[in-house]
Protein backbone atom coordinates (compact mmCIF):
# COMPACT_ATOMS: atom_id res chain seq x y z
CA UNK A 1 0.00 0.00 0.00
CA UNK A 2 1.41 3.80 -0.69
CA UNK A 3 1.95 6.51 1.67
CA UNK A 4 0.44 9.77 2.54
CA UNK A 5 2.42 12.68 3.13
CA UNK A 6 2.24 12.07 6.49
CA UNK A 7 2.75 8.76 6.62
CA UNK A 8 5.77 9.37 4.42
CA UNK A 9 7.44 12.64 6.32
CA UNK A 10 6.51 11.28 9.87
CA UNK A 11 7.61 7.64 9.06
CA UNK A 12 11.06 9.55 7.77
CA UNK A 13 11.56 10.73 11.11
CA UNK A 14 11.36 7.18 12.88
CA UNK A 15 14.29 5.15 13.30
CA UNK A 16 12.89 2.25 11.08
CA UNK A 17 12.45 4.73 8.72
CA UNK A 18 8.35 4.06 8.03
CA UNK A 19 5.15 4.27 9.93
CA UNK A 20 1.51 3.71 8.71
CA UNK A 21 -1.86 5.67 9.62
CA UNK A 22 -2.93 4.01 13.22
CA UNK A 23 0.15 3.61 14.76
CA UNK A 24 1.79 5.29 17.68
CA UNK A 25 5.44 5.94 16.45
CA UNK A 26 8.56 7.96 18.32
CA UNK A 27 9.99 10.52 16.04
CA UNK A 28 13.07 13.00 16.29
CA UNK A 29 11.79 16.85 15.53
CA UNK A 30 13.76 18.89 13.22
CA UNK A 31 12.46 22.03 14.89
CA UNK A 32 10.93 23.43 17.97
CA UNK A 33 8.67 26.47 18.19
CA UNK A 34 7.62 27.96 21.44
CA UNK A 35 6.30 31.53 22.32
CA UNK A 36 5.35 33.01 25.61
CA UNK A 37 4.33 28.97 26.72
CA UNK A 38 7.93 28.88 27.28
CA UNK A 39 8.00 31.25 30.35
CA UNK A 40 4.60 30.30 31.63
CA UNK A 41 4.43 26.94 31.48
CA UNK A 42 7.37 24.75 29.98
CA UNK A 43 10.36 26.43 31.92
CA UNK A 44 8.17 24.70 35.03
CA UNK A 45 7.94 21.63 33.58
CA UNK A 46 11.95 21.15 32.69
CA UNK A 47 12.29 22.59 36.37
CA UNK A 48 10.26 19.65 37.29
CA UNK A 49 11.75 16.92 35.15
CA UNK A 50 15.03 17.93 36.82
CA UNK A 51 15.83 19.10 32.87
CA UNK A 52 19.56 21.42 32.92
CA UNK A 53 20.07 21.24 29.14
CA UNK A 54 18.74 21.48 25.52
CA UNK A 55 18.76 19.06 23.30
CA UNK A 56 19.88 21.44 20.09
CA UNK A 57 19.93 25.67 20.96
CA UNK A 58 19.90 25.61 17.25
CA UNK A 59 16.72 23.45 16.49
CA UNK A 60 14.37 26.30 18.65
CA UNK A 61 12.92 29.33 17.94
CA UNK A 62 11.25 31.55 21.07
CA UNK A 63 8.83 34.28 20.22
CA UNK A 64 7.52 36.56 22.33
CA UNK A 65 4.52 37.48 20.51
CA UNK A 66 1.24 37.31 22.10
CA UNK A 67 1.47 40.22 24.21
CA UNK A 68 3.70 41.99 22.57
CA UNK A 69 4.78 44.93 23.56
CA UNK A 70 4.08 43.36 27.22
CA UNK A 71 0.43 44.62 28.11
CA UNK A 72 1.07 44.43 31.81
CA UNK A 73 3.13 43.02 34.06
CA UNK A 74 2.55 39.38 34.51
CA UNK A 75 3.33 39.08 30.42
CA UNK A 76 6.27 41.19 31.25
CA UNK A 77 7.77 38.47 34.07
CA UNK A 78 7.22 35.76 30.90
CA UNK A 79 9.07 37.89 28.66
CA UNK A 80 12.06 38.21 30.81
CA UNK A 81 11.55 34.52 31.60
CA UNK A 82 12.14 33.91 28.29
CA UNK A 83 14.85 36.33 27.45
CA UNK A 84 16.58 34.49 30.05
CA UNK A 85 16.11 31.05 28.84
CA UNK A 86 17.43 32.21 25.70
CA UNK A 87 20.46 33.77 27.46
CA UNK A 88 21.01 30.96 29.57
CA UNK A 89 20.81 28.26 26.59
CA UNK A 90 22.42 30.15 23.92
CA UNK A 91 18.77 29.60 21.68
CA UNK A 92 20.06 30.07 18.46
CA UNK A 93 16.43 31.79 16.92
CA UNK A 94 15.00 34.79 18.82
CA UNK A 95 12.36 36.85 18.44
CA UNK A 96 11.62 39.41 20.88
CA UNK A 97 8.40 41.58 21.04
CA UNK A 98 9.38 43.89 17.61
CA UNK A 99 9.80 41.10 15.62
CA UNK A 100 6.30 39.40 14.77
CA UNK A 101 3.85 36.63 15.04
CA UNK A 102 5.19 33.39 14.75
CA UNK A 103 3.74 31.76 12.57
CA UNK A 104 4.73 34.05 10.31
CA UNK A 105 7.78 34.68 11.06
CA UNK A 106 9.56 30.93 11.22
CA UNK A 107 9.28 30.97 7.54
CA UNK A 108 10.12 34.60 7.27
CA UNK A 109 13.39 33.35 8.88
CA UNK A 110 13.68 30.27 6.79
CA UNK A 111 13.52 27.98 9.39
CA UNK A 112 11.24 25.34 7.95
CA UNK A 113 11.66 23.21 4.96
CA UNK A 114 10.10 21.01 2.65
CA UNK A 115 10.21 17.27 4.42
CA UNK A 116 10.44 18.84 8.06
CA UNK A 117 8.84 17.66 11.23
CA UNK A 118 8.00 20.49 13.01
CA UNK A 119 6.25 21.21 15.86
CA UNK A 120 5.25 24.37 17.67
CA UNK A 121 3.46 25.10 21.20
CA UNK A 122 0.81 26.40 19.38
CA UNK A 123 -2.37 25.22 18.13
CA UNK A 124 -2.00 26.55 14.73
CA UNK A 125 1.56 25.22 14.34
CA UNK A 126 -0.46 23.40 11.41
CA UNK A 127 0.32 26.60 8.77
CA UNK A 128 4.05 24.83 7.94
CA UNK A 129 1.94 22.11 6.14
CA UNK A 130 1.87 25.19 2.96
CA UNK A 131 5.71 24.59 3.12
CA UNK A 132 5.03 20.85 2.95
CA UNK A 133 6.73 20.19 6.21
CA UNK A 134 4.51 17.71 8.63
CA UNK A 135 3.78 20.41 11.37
CA UNK A 136 1.01 20.71 14.51
CA UNK A 137 0.62 22.05 17.82
CA UNK A 138 1.44 20.59 21.35
CA UNK A 139 1.22 21.65 24.38
CA UNK A 140 3.73 23.03 27.37
CA UNK A 141 4.27 19.04 28.53
CA UNK A 142 5.43 17.63 24.85
CA UNK A 143 7.39 20.82 24.15
CA UNK A 144 9.08 19.95 27.34
CA UNK A 145 9.90 16.99 26.41
CA UNK A 146 10.89 17.82 23.46
CA UNK A 147 13.08 20.13 24.69
CA UNK A 148 14.86 17.62 26.43
CA UNK A 149 15.18 15.10 23.98
CA UNK A 150 14.40 16.10 20.65
CA UNK A 151 11.76 13.60 20.47
CA UNK A 152 7.95 13.11 20.76
CA UNK A 153 5.58 9.95 20.13
CA UNK A 154 2.75 10.72 17.63
CA UNK A 155 -0.16 8.80 16.66
CA UNK A 156 0.07 8.65 12.38
CA UNK A 157 -3.38 9.95 11.34
CA UNK A 158 -5.36 8.70 9.05
CA UNK A 159 -5.48 11.86 6.11
CA UNK A 160 -7.82 13.19 3.89
CA UNK A 161 -7.64 14.28 0.65
CA UNK A 162 -9.25 17.45 -0.95
CA UNK A 163 -8.52 18.29 -4.42
CA UNK A 164 -9.00 21.35 -5.26
CA UNK A 165 -9.66 23.23 -9.06
CA UNK A 166 -10.87 26.21 -10.24
CA UNK A 167 -10.06 29.93 -10.04
CA UNK A 168 -11.21 31.95 -7.11
CA UNK A 169 -13.14 34.64 -8.11
CA UNK A 170 -12.24 37.91 -7.76
CA UNK A 171 -12.10 39.68 -4.36
CA UNK A 172 -12.63 35.53 -3.29
CA UNK A 173 -9.73 34.88 -0.98
CA UNK A 174 -8.09 31.76 0.45
CA UNK A 175 -9.97 32.37 3.54
CA UNK A 176 -12.74 32.30 1.68
CA UNK A 177 -11.84 28.80 0.89
CA UNK A 178 -11.18 27.32 3.78
CA UNK A 179 -13.51 28.80 6.04
CA UNK A 180 -16.13 26.85 3.16
CA UNK A 181 -14.10 23.64 3.99
CA UNK A 182 -14.01 24.20 7.47
CA UNK A 183 -18.19 24.50 7.64
CA UNK A 184 -18.31 21.80 5.34
CA UNK A 185 -16.49 19.53 7.60
CA UNK A 186 -17.40 20.81 10.70
CA UNK A 187 -15.34 21.22 14.05
CA UNK A 188 -14.54 17.94 14.56
CA UNK A 189 -14.69 16.53 10.90
CA UNK A 190 -11.01 16.48 10.36
CA UNK A 191 -10.22 15.11 14.41
CA UNK A 192 -6.81 12.96 14.46
CA UNK A 193 -6.50 13.25 11.03
CA UNK A 194 -3.87 14.91 8.60
CA UNK A 195 -5.81 16.90 5.64
CA UNK A 196 -3.67 16.99 2.21
CA UNK A 197 -4.78 20.15 -0.10
CA UNK A 198 -4.06 18.97 -3.79
CA UNK A 199 -4.97 20.34 -6.83
CA UNK A 200 -4.34 23.21 -9.45
CA UNK A 201 -6.15 25.82 -7.06
CA UNK A 202 -3.38 24.93 -4.30
CA UNK A 203 -0.58 24.59 -6.52
CA UNK A 204 -1.08 27.94 -8.21
CA UNK A 205 -1.59 29.77 -4.92
CA UNK A 206 0.96 32.53 -3.37
CA UNK A 207 2.73 31.03 0.05
CA UNK A 208 0.34 33.60 2.02
CA UNK A 209 -2.88 32.05 0.58
CA UNK A 210 -1.54 28.67 1.24
CA UNK A 211 -0.60 29.45 4.91
CA UNK A 212 -4.41 30.90 5.56
CA UNK A 213 -5.43 27.26 4.43
CA UNK A 214 -2.82 25.25 6.33
CA UNK A 215 -3.36 27.90 9.15
CA UNK A 216 -7.54 26.96 9.62
CA UNK A 217 -6.73 23.39 8.85
CA UNK A 218 -6.45 22.74 12.89
CA UNK A 219 -10.50 24.56 12.69
CA UNK A 220 -11.35 21.54 11.50
CA UNK A 221 -9.88 19.46 14.18
CA UNK A 222 -6.76 18.45 11.75
CA UNK A 223 -3.91 17.75 13.38
CA UNK A 224 -1.87 18.88 10.26
CA UNK A 225 -3.05 20.62 6.59
CA UNK A 226 -0.42 19.00 4.03
CA UNK A 227 0.53 20.25 0.57
CA UNK A 228 2.88 19.44 -1.63
CA UNK A 229 5.64 22.03 -2.96
CA UNK A 230 5.13 24.57 -5.64
CA UNK A 231 7.12 27.19 -7.59
CA UNK A 232 6.09 29.84 -4.86
CA UNK A 233 7.99 27.53 -2.31
CA UNK A 234 10.41 26.98 -4.00
CA UNK A 235 11.49 30.80 -4.88
CA UNK A 236 10.59 31.36 -0.70
CA UNK A 237 12.72 28.56 0.74
CA UNK A 238 15.76 29.22 -2.19
CA UNK A 239 15.42 32.82 -0.81
CA UNK A 240 15.15 32.57 3.01
CA UNK A 241 17.41 29.67 3.70
CA UNK A 242 20.16 29.54 0.56
CA UNK A 243 22.64 26.72 0.53
CA UNK A 244 20.08 24.83 2.35
CA UNK A 245 19.57 21.24 1.43
CA UNK A 246 15.71 19.62 1.17
CA UNK A 247 13.96 17.08 -0.86
CA UNK A 248 10.22 17.60 -1.85
CA UNK A 249 7.83 15.13 -0.33
CA UNK A 250 4.89 13.50 -2.39
CA UNK A 251 2.33 11.19 -2.13
CA UNK A 252 2.57 7.66 -3.47
CA UNK A 253 -0.57 7.71 -5.98
CA UNK A 254 -1.71 4.41 -4.00
CA UNK A 255 -1.87 6.04 -0.71
CA UNK A 256 -4.71 5.63 1.24
CA UNK A 257 -7.08 7.98 2.52
CA UNK A 258 -10.11 7.73 4.63
CA UNK A 259 -12.20 10.54 2.55
CA UNK A 260 -11.16 12.22 -0.69
CA UNK A 261 -13.14 15.66 -1.44
CA UNK A 262 -13.30 17.43 -4.94
CA UNK A 263 -14.04 20.87 -4.89
CA UNK A 264 -14.54 22.34 -8.34
CA UNK A 265 -14.88 26.55 -8.35
CA UNK A 266 -15.87 26.56 -11.69
CA UNK A 267 -18.59 24.56 -11.03
CA UNK A 268 -19.45 25.90 -7.14
CA UNK A 269 -18.29 29.51 -7.68
CA UNK A 270 -17.59 30.38 -3.89
CA UNK A 271 -19.26 34.01 -2.34
CA UNK A 272 -17.05 35.77 0.07
CA UNK A 273 -18.05 33.51 3.47
CA UNK A 274 -18.49 35.12 6.91
CA UNK A 275 -18.47 32.53 9.75
CA UNK A 276 -21.00 34.21 12.37
CA UNK A 277 -20.50 33.16 16.30
CA UNK A 278 -19.46 31.24 17.48
CA UNK A 279 -17.84 28.76 15.33
CA UNK A 280 -15.36 29.17 12.62
CA UNK A 281 -17.47 26.27 11.02
CA UNK A 282 -20.35 28.40 10.97
CA UNK A 283 -19.90 29.94 7.49
CA UNK A 284 -22.08 31.75 5.66
CA UNK A 285 -22.24 33.51 2.57
CA UNK A 286 -21.78 37.03 2.60
CA UNK A 287 -24.89 37.88 1.54
CA UNK A 288 -26.70 35.85 4.20
CA UNK A 289 -25.50 38.40 7.02
CA UNK A 290 -24.73 41.46 4.91
CA UNK A 291 -25.84 44.72 6.81
CA UNK A 292 -24.97 43.22 10.69
CA UNK A 293 -24.13 46.22 12.15
CA UNK A 294 -20.47 46.38 13.44
CA UNK A 295 -18.13 48.22 16.36
CA UNK A 296 -14.67 47.03 15.13
CA UNK A 297 -13.01 45.63 12.09
CA UNK A 298 -10.00 43.85 12.66
CA UNK A 299 -7.33 42.74 9.80
CA UNK A 300 -4.21 40.64 11.78
CA UNK A 301 -2.85 37.19 13.02
CA UNK A 302 -1.46 34.74 11.75
CA UNK A 303 -4.04 33.68 9.70
CA UNK A 304 -4.55 37.11 7.35
CA UNK A 305 -1.87 39.68 8.63
CA UNK A 306 0.20 39.32 5.77
CA UNK A 307 1.30 41.46 2.64
CA UNK A 308 -1.63 40.31 0.39
CA UNK A 309 -4.06 40.54 3.26
CA UNK A 310 -2.89 44.04 3.35
CA UNK A 311 -2.40 44.89 -0.53
CA UNK A 312 -6.32 44.16 -0.80
CA UNK A 313 -7.68 45.79 1.67
CA UNK A 314 -5.33 49.12 0.72
CA UNK A 315 -7.16 48.60 -2.34
CA UNK A 316 -10.46 48.95 -1.02
CA UNK A 317 -9.39 51.45 1.14
CA UNK A 318 -8.11 53.72 -1.01
CA UNK A 319 -8.90 57.15 -1.20
CA UNK A 320 -11.67 56.41 1.04
CA UNK A 321 -12.76 56.94 4.46
CA UNK A 322 -14.33 54.21 7.40
CA UNK A 323 -17.51 54.13 8.45
CA UNK A 324 -17.71 56.49 11.69
CA UNK A 325 -19.87 54.45 13.22
CA UNK A 326 -16.69 51.78 14.02
CA UNK A 327 -13.11 51.40 14.57
CA UNK A 328 -10.91 49.64 12.39
CA UNK A 329 -7.52 48.01 13.38
CA UNK A 330 -5.00 46.74 11.46
CA UNK A 331 -1.91 44.65 12.96
CA UNK A 332 0.91 43.43 10.33
CA UNK A 333 1.70 40.25 11.16
CA UNK A 334 5.38 40.44 11.48
CA UNK A 335 7.72 43.62 10.88
CA UNK A 336 9.15 42.57 7.50
CA UNK A 337 5.20 42.47 6.59
CA UNK A 338 4.83 45.98 7.96
CA UNK A 339 8.02 47.41 6.47
CA UNK A 340 7.01 46.31 3.02
CA UNK A 341 3.53 47.72 3.70
CA UNK A 342 4.64 51.02 4.86
CA UNK A 343 7.22 51.13 1.89
CA UNK A 344 4.30 50.33 -0.50
CA UNK A 345 2.26 52.96 0.93
CA UNK A 346 -0.46 50.80 2.45
CA UNK A 347 -0.12 52.37 5.83
CA UNK A 348 -0.25 55.48 4.78
CA UNK A 349 -3.44 55.03 3.08
CA UNK A 350 -4.60 52.69 6.36
CA UNK A 351 -4.24 55.40 8.66
CA UNK A 352 -6.00 58.18 5.57
CA UNK A 353 -8.56 55.73 5.88
CA UNK A 354 -9.06 56.35 9.92
CA UNK A 355 -8.00 53.25 10.52
CA UNK A 356 -4.93 52.07 13.36
CA UNK A 357 -1.87 50.39 12.61
CA UNK A 358 -0.35 48.41 15.88
CA UNK A 359 3.06 47.27 15.89
CA UNK A 360 3.32 43.16 14.89
CA UNK A 361 1.59 41.26 17.61
CA UNK A 362 -1.34 38.44 18.55
CA UNK A 363 -3.27 41.51 20.38
CA UNK A 364 -6.97 41.74 19.36
CA UNK A 365 -6.76 38.10 17.81
CA UNK A 366 -6.80 36.23 21.47
CA UNK A 367 -8.57 39.33 22.92
CA UNK A 368 -5.06 40.37 24.93
CA UNK A 369 -4.65 43.70 24.13
CA UNK A 370 -4.93 46.61 21.14
CA UNK A 371 -8.28 45.91 20.45
CA UNK A 372 -10.18 43.99 23.08
CA UNK A 373 -14.20 44.12 22.72
CA UNK A 374 -16.63 44.94 25.32
CA UNK A 375 -19.64 44.02 26.44
CA UNK A 376 -22.02 43.39 23.53
CA UNK A 377 -19.76 44.51 20.81
CA UNK A 378 -19.42 43.29 17.07
CA UNK A 379 -16.65 42.97 15.73
CA UNK A 380 -15.53 41.49 11.90
CA UNK A 381 -12.32 39.93 12.05
CA UNK A 382 -9.65 38.10 9.56
CA UNK A 383 -8.24 36.13 12.25
CA UNK A 384 -9.26 32.64 12.92
CA UNK A 385 -11.45 31.67 16.07
CA UNK A 386 -15.02 33.29 16.87
CA UNK A 387 -15.04 31.44 20.04
CA UNK A 388 -17.34 32.94 22.46
CA UNK A 389 -15.02 35.34 24.07
CA UNK A 390 -12.17 34.75 22.40
CA UNK A 391 -11.47 38.52 21.58
CA UNK A 392 -12.71 39.92 24.61
CA UNK A 393 -15.65 40.42 26.91
CA UNK A 394 -18.45 37.07 26.72
CA UNK A 395 -20.87 38.79 25.04
CA UNK A 396 -19.17 40.02 22.29
CA UNK A 397 -19.50 38.73 18.96
CA UNK A 398 -17.14 37.90 16.36
CA UNK A 399 -17.39 37.47 12.59
CA UNK A 400 -14.78 35.67 10.64
CA UNK A 401 -14.43 36.84 6.49
CA UNK A 402 -10.85 37.53 4.42
CA UNK A 403 -9.42 40.79 4.73
CA UNK A 404 -11.34 41.82 1.63
CA UNK A 405 -14.85 41.59 3.26
CA UNK A 406 -13.28 43.29 6.60
CA UNK A 407 -11.84 46.10 4.80
CA UNK A 408 -15.36 46.54 2.97
CA UNK A 409 -16.76 45.97 5.83
CA UNK A 410 -15.12 48.95 7.72
CA UNK A 411 -16.12 51.23 4.89
CA UNK A 412 -19.82 50.15 5.29
CA UNK A 413 -20.07 50.05 9.07
CA UNK A 414 -22.00 46.52 8.40
CA UNK A 415 -20.87 43.37 7.13
CA UNK A 416 -20.49 43.86 3.33
CA UNK A 417 -20.07 42.17 0.37
CA UNK A 418 -16.01 43.13 -1.11
CA UNK A 419 -17.96 43.04 -4.74
CA UNK A 420 -20.08 45.50 -3.67
CA UNK A 421 -17.59 48.18 -2.93
CA UNK A 422 -15.57 48.26 -6.05
CA UNK B 1 6.02 3.86 41.68
CA UNK B 2 3.22 2.46 39.83
CA UNK B 3 0.14 4.10 40.07
CA UNK B 4 -2.80 1.55 40.03
CA UNK B 5 -6.12 2.77 37.95
CA UNK B 6 -8.82 3.05 40.84
CA UNK B 7 -12.33 3.72 39.94
CA UNK B 8 -13.33 7.19 39.98
CA UNK B 9 -16.89 7.92 41.74
CA UNK B 10 -18.33 11.26 41.99
CA UNK B 11 -21.18 13.61 40.37
CA UNK B 12 -22.11 14.72 36.59
CA UNK B 13 -21.32 18.16 35.24
CA UNK B 14 -23.12 17.84 31.60
CA UNK B 15 -21.59 19.83 28.78
CA UNK B 16 -23.00 19.51 25.00
CA UNK B 17 -21.04 19.58 22.11
CA UNK B 18 -17.28 21.49 21.10
CA UNK B 19 -16.78 22.71 24.38
CA UNK B 20 -13.59 24.89 23.16
CA UNK B 21 -10.69 25.66 25.57
CA UNK B 22 -11.92 29.14 25.44
CA UNK B 23 -14.91 27.88 27.64
CA UNK B 24 -13.16 25.81 29.95
CA UNK B 25 -10.55 29.17 30.55
CA UNK B 26 -10.49 32.34 28.60
CA UNK B 27 -7.10 33.49 27.08
CA UNK B 28 -7.72 36.56 29.09
CA UNK B 29 -6.12 34.77 32.13
CA UNK B 30 -3.52 32.86 30.73
CA UNK B 31 -1.06 35.46 32.20
CA UNK B 32 -1.53 33.31 35.71
CA UNK B 33 1.27 31.56 36.70
CA UNK B 34 -0.85 29.72 39.27
CA UNK B 35 -2.80 26.96 38.48
CA UNK B 36 -4.96 27.33 41.59
CA UNK B 37 -5.79 31.13 40.62
CA UNK B 38 -6.77 30.09 37.46
CA UNK B 39 -8.56 27.54 38.19
CA UNK B 40 -11.16 29.56 39.92
CA UNK B 41 -12.30 30.44 36.07
CA UNK B 42 -13.34 27.20 35.34
CA UNK B 43 -16.02 26.81 32.85
CA UNK B 44 -16.58 30.86 33.58
CA UNK B 45 -18.68 31.13 30.67
CA UNK B 46 -20.87 27.98 30.03
CA UNK B 47 -21.37 27.18 34.04
CA UNK B 48 -20.15 30.16 36.15
CA UNK B 49 -21.19 28.28 39.39
CA UNK B 50 -18.72 25.51 38.36
CA UNK B 51 -15.84 26.71 40.07
CA UNK B 52 -17.06 27.16 43.77
CA UNK B 53 -19.54 24.24 43.24
CA UNK B 54 -17.34 21.44 41.97
CA UNK B 55 -16.28 18.81 44.20
CA UNK B 56 -13.23 15.99 44.77
CA UNK B 57 -13.90 13.29 41.78
CA UNK B 58 -16.68 15.12 40.09
CA UNK B 59 -16.76 13.83 36.53
CA UNK B 60 -17.07 15.98 33.05
CA UNK B 61 -19.61 14.82 31.17
CA UNK B 62 -19.74 16.11 27.88
CA UNK B 63 -20.64 15.39 23.85
CA UNK B 64 -18.30 15.75 20.68
CA UNK B 65 -14.92 17.19 20.52
CA UNK B 66 -13.87 18.27 24.21
CA UNK B 67 -11.66 20.55 24.39
CA UNK B 68 -11.47 21.71 20.75
CA UNK B 69 -9.89 25.16 19.85
CA UNK B 70 -6.18 26.27 21.31
CA UNK B 71 -3.62 24.08 22.23
CA UNK B 72 -3.33 25.04 25.65
CA UNK B 73 -2.21 22.77 28.44
CA UNK B 74 -4.39 24.96 31.51
CA UNK B 75 -7.33 23.43 29.90
CA UNK B 76 -6.64 20.05 31.40
CA UNK B 77 -4.59 21.06 34.19
CA UNK B 78 -7.05 23.90 35.82
CA UNK B 79 -10.08 20.49 35.46
CA UNK B 80 -7.33 18.83 37.71
CA UNK B 81 -6.45 21.07 40.24
CA UNK B 82 -10.55 21.82 40.78
CA UNK B 83 -10.42 18.36 41.82
CA UNK B 84 -12.14 17.22 38.75
CA UNK B 85 -11.59 12.94 38.59
CA UNK B 86 -12.00 12.32 35.10
CA UNK B 87 -13.46 13.94 31.66
CA UNK B 88 -16.05 11.13 29.63
CA UNK B 89 -16.86 12.86 26.32
CA UNK B 90 -18.03 11.27 23.12
CA UNK B 91 -15.07 12.42 21.51
CA UNK B 92 -11.78 14.77 22.58
CA UNK B 93 -10.25 17.19 19.92
CA UNK B 94 -6.66 16.08 19.61
CA UNK B 95 -4.70 17.93 21.27
CA UNK B 96 -6.91 18.10 24.51
CA UNK B 97 -6.58 14.68 24.33
CA UNK B 98 -3.03 14.31 24.83
CA UNK B 99 -2.73 17.34 27.04
CA UNK B 100 -5.25 15.63 29.47
CA UNK B 101 -2.95 12.67 29.96
CA UNK B 102 0.01 14.56 30.17
CA UNK B 103 -1.11 16.54 33.20
CA UNK B 104 -2.32 13.26 34.42
CA UNK B 105 -6.28 13.92 34.00
CA UNK B 106 -7.89 10.66 33.26
CA UNK B 107 -9.95 11.13 29.66
CA UNK B 108 -12.06 8.50 28.41
CA UNK B 109 -14.81 7.87 25.38
CA UNK B 110 -17.90 6.95 25.63
CA UNK B 111 -20.46 6.92 22.80
CA UNK B 112 -23.83 8.97 23.67
CA UNK B 113 -22.75 9.29 27.14
CA UNK B 114 -24.45 13.09 27.31
CA UNK B 115 -27.35 11.90 26.25
CA UNK B 116 -27.69 9.08 28.90
CA UNK B 117 -26.43 10.84 32.12
CA UNK B 118 -27.56 14.17 33.29
CA UNK B 119 -26.54 16.77 36.07
CA UNK B 120 -25.83 15.95 38.90
CA UNK B 121 -26.47 11.82 38.57
CA UNK B 122 -23.44 9.96 40.51
CA UNK B 123 -21.73 7.64 38.39
CA UNK B 124 -18.55 5.36 38.74
CA UNK B 125 -16.05 5.00 36.28
CA UNK B 126 -13.47 2.34 35.81
CA UNK B 127 -10.75 3.86 33.35
CA UNK B 128 -8.93 0.14 33.38
CA UNK B 129 -11.98 -1.71 31.87
CA UNK B 130 -13.33 1.34 30.17
CA UNK B 131 -16.72 1.42 31.67
CA UNK B 132 -19.13 3.98 33.11
CA UNK B 133 -21.68 3.22 35.69
CA UNK B 134 -24.82 4.93 36.26
CA UNK B 135 -25.36 4.54 40.24
CA UNK B 136 -28.79 5.30 40.38
CA UNK B 137 -29.92 3.33 37.04
CA UNK B 138 -27.20 0.40 37.32
CA UNK B 139 -26.94 1.17 33.33
CA UNK B 140 -23.19 0.68 32.39
CA UNK B 141 -21.54 2.17 29.20
CA UNK B 142 -18.55 0.80 27.86
CA UNK B 143 -16.33 3.47 26.31
CA UNK B 144 -12.84 2.87 24.58
CA UNK B 145 -10.24 1.16 25.95
CA UNK B 146 -7.13 3.25 26.37
CA UNK B 147 -3.81 2.74 24.44
CA UNK B 148 -1.10 1.48 26.34
CA UNK B 149 1.19 4.73 25.89
CA UNK B 150 -1.56 6.72 27.87
CA UNK B 151 -2.27 3.45 30.76
CA UNK B 152 1.29 4.39 30.96
CA UNK B 153 1.29 8.18 31.53
CA UNK B 154 -1.97 7.77 34.11
CA UNK B 155 -0.08 4.90 36.34
CA UNK B 156 3.54 7.13 36.29
CA UNK B 157 0.56 10.19 37.56
CA UNK B 158 1.54 12.39 34.31
CA UNK B 159 4.47 12.82 31.44
CA UNK B 160 6.80 14.63 34.00
CA UNK B 161 6.95 11.48 36.56
CA UNK B 162 6.84 9.03 33.36
CA UNK B 163 9.95 10.99 32.12
CA UNK B 164 11.40 11.04 35.40
CA UNK B 165 11.28 7.52 35.45
CA UNK B 166 12.62 6.73 32.00
CA UNK B 167 15.59 8.93 33.07
S1 LIG C 1 -2.32 35.51 15.82
FE1 LIG C 1 -3.97 34.60 17.02
S2 LIG C 1 -4.18 32.52 16.28
FE2 LIG C 1 -2.21 33.30 15.54
S3 LIG C 1 -0.72 32.63 17.05
FE3 LIG C 1 -1.40 34.66 17.65
S4 LIG C 1 -3.12 34.32 19.07
FE4 LIG C 1 -2.75 32.41 17.98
Amino acid sequence: MGKTLAEKILGSHTKKGDATAGEIVDATVDFLMVHEVLGSRIIPVLEEMGVEKVWDPERILVVNDHWAPAKDSMSAEIHQRNRNFVAKHSIKHFCDVNCGICHQVLPEMGLVKPGDLVVGSDSHSTSYGAFNAFSTGLAATDSALIIATGKCWFRVPESLRINISGNLPDMVMSKDLILKIVTDLGPDGANYKSIEFHGPTIDSMSVESRMTVANMSVEAGAKSGLMTVNDAVRTWVATRAPGVKWKEVVPDDDAEYVEQIDIDLEKELIDPIVAVPHSPSNGKPVSEVEGVKLDQAFIGSCTNGRLEDLEIAAKILKGKQINRSLRMIITPASRETYLQALRLGYIETFIEAGAIVTNSTCGACVGGHLGVLGSGEVCISSTNRNFRGRMGHPESLVYLASPATVAASALKGVIADPRSVQ
Amino acid sequence: MVKKLEQIKGRAWVFGNNVDTDQIIQGRYLTLLDYAEMAKHAFEIPRPEFASAVRKNDIIVAGRNFGGGSSREEAPQILAKTGVGCVVAESFARIFYRNGFNVGLPLMTVPEVASVVSDGMKLTVDLSEGTLRVDETGEVLKGDALPQMMLDLLRAGGAVPWFRQQK
